[in-house]
């Protein structure tokens, strides 16, 4: 199972986002970016928990770049 | 009997003469040590505590002054005490330095990371069809001039380090952060936070 949780310790200057039900990567562009068509930029930033842009998890904890 | 009276006057004239000139020498060389001392401290400690130095160097010109007058008693305690002073400046010196290289190395780490995830999320945005709810272009752009800002003044701060201006890198470094934070506040960033997006319906 991934470690899907944000790094302890230091300045940690990244956004996370927790996943919600319903939710998807394109929804979550959307809401952050103003543009759903750019949910690959969140998906390439967490593509070591993430396989697959169309899986994610409820809970799943996900950088916003 | 004249003759013998001129003789002891001569005499105590000598003796006296000999009594004052005899705390000269050592308070000369106490002097000397001292200047060093201040001088050498002015090195080190100028920029880092520059009230004690004037204090120190105030207190230098007081026990010339006691030299000039004469007072060698006077001004070679003052002397020696400034020796002690000059020490005690450098050891304030250098646990102000300590501190001052902790509170850098702290934002040395902290803000490029901070300056990365403003540019990261400017970039986007700058790709974006739409904004999001809470930014129009005004305030984007606003955010950019923002950035260019602080990257600048990290720039000179980083400068300022390196040329042993600590107290001003540490300023600088401060009005980076602070304008670092507020582009993240108009940008809608969370630093560090979590965030669940509502959504769309």
């Amino acid at each position: 199972m991934p470690d899907d949780k944000p790094a302890q310790g230091g300045a940690d200057y990244t956004q996370w986002h927790e996943v919600k039900s319903g939710e998807t990567l394109s929804k979550i562009a959307q809401h952050y970016y103003g543009d759903a068509s750019l949910y690959p930029k969140i998906f390439e930033a967490n593509k070591d928990t993430l396989k697959d842009p169309n899986m994610i998890r409820v809970g799943q904890k996900l950088r916003i770049p | 009997m004249l003759k013998q009276s001129w003789k002891y006057a001569l005499a105590l004239v000598c003796a006296a003469t000999l009594a004052c000139n005899s705390g000269k020498a050592p308070a000369e060389a106490a002097m000397k040590l001292a200047e060093e001392a201040v001088s050498g401290a002015q090195a080190e400690a100028g920029s880092l505590v520059p009230d004690d130095m004037k204090s120190l160097s105030d207190d230098l010109a007081a026990a010339k002054d006691l030299m000039a007058k004469g007072d060698y008693k006077a001004a070679l305690a003052s002397a020696q005490s400034i020796q002690q002073k000059a020490n005690d400046v450098l050891a304030k010196a250098k646990a102000k330095k300590d501190e001052l290289t902790a509170t850098w190395n702290q934002m040395s780490d902290s803000l490029p990371k901070m300056l990365d995830a403003i540019k990261s999320r400017v970039d986007i945005l700058s790709q974006s069809k739409k904004l999001p709810a809470g930014l129009d272009a005004a305030k984007l752009a606003s955010a950019k001039d923002g950035l260019a800002a602080a990257t600048t003044a990290w720039a000179e701060a980083q400068d300022a380090f390196k040329g042993g201006k600590w107290t001003d890198a540490i300023a600088k470094a401060t009005t980076v952060k602070d304008k670092a934070t507020e582009v993240m506040g108009m940008l809608g960033m969370q630093a560090g936070g979590m965030a669940a997006a509502s959504p769309a319906k």
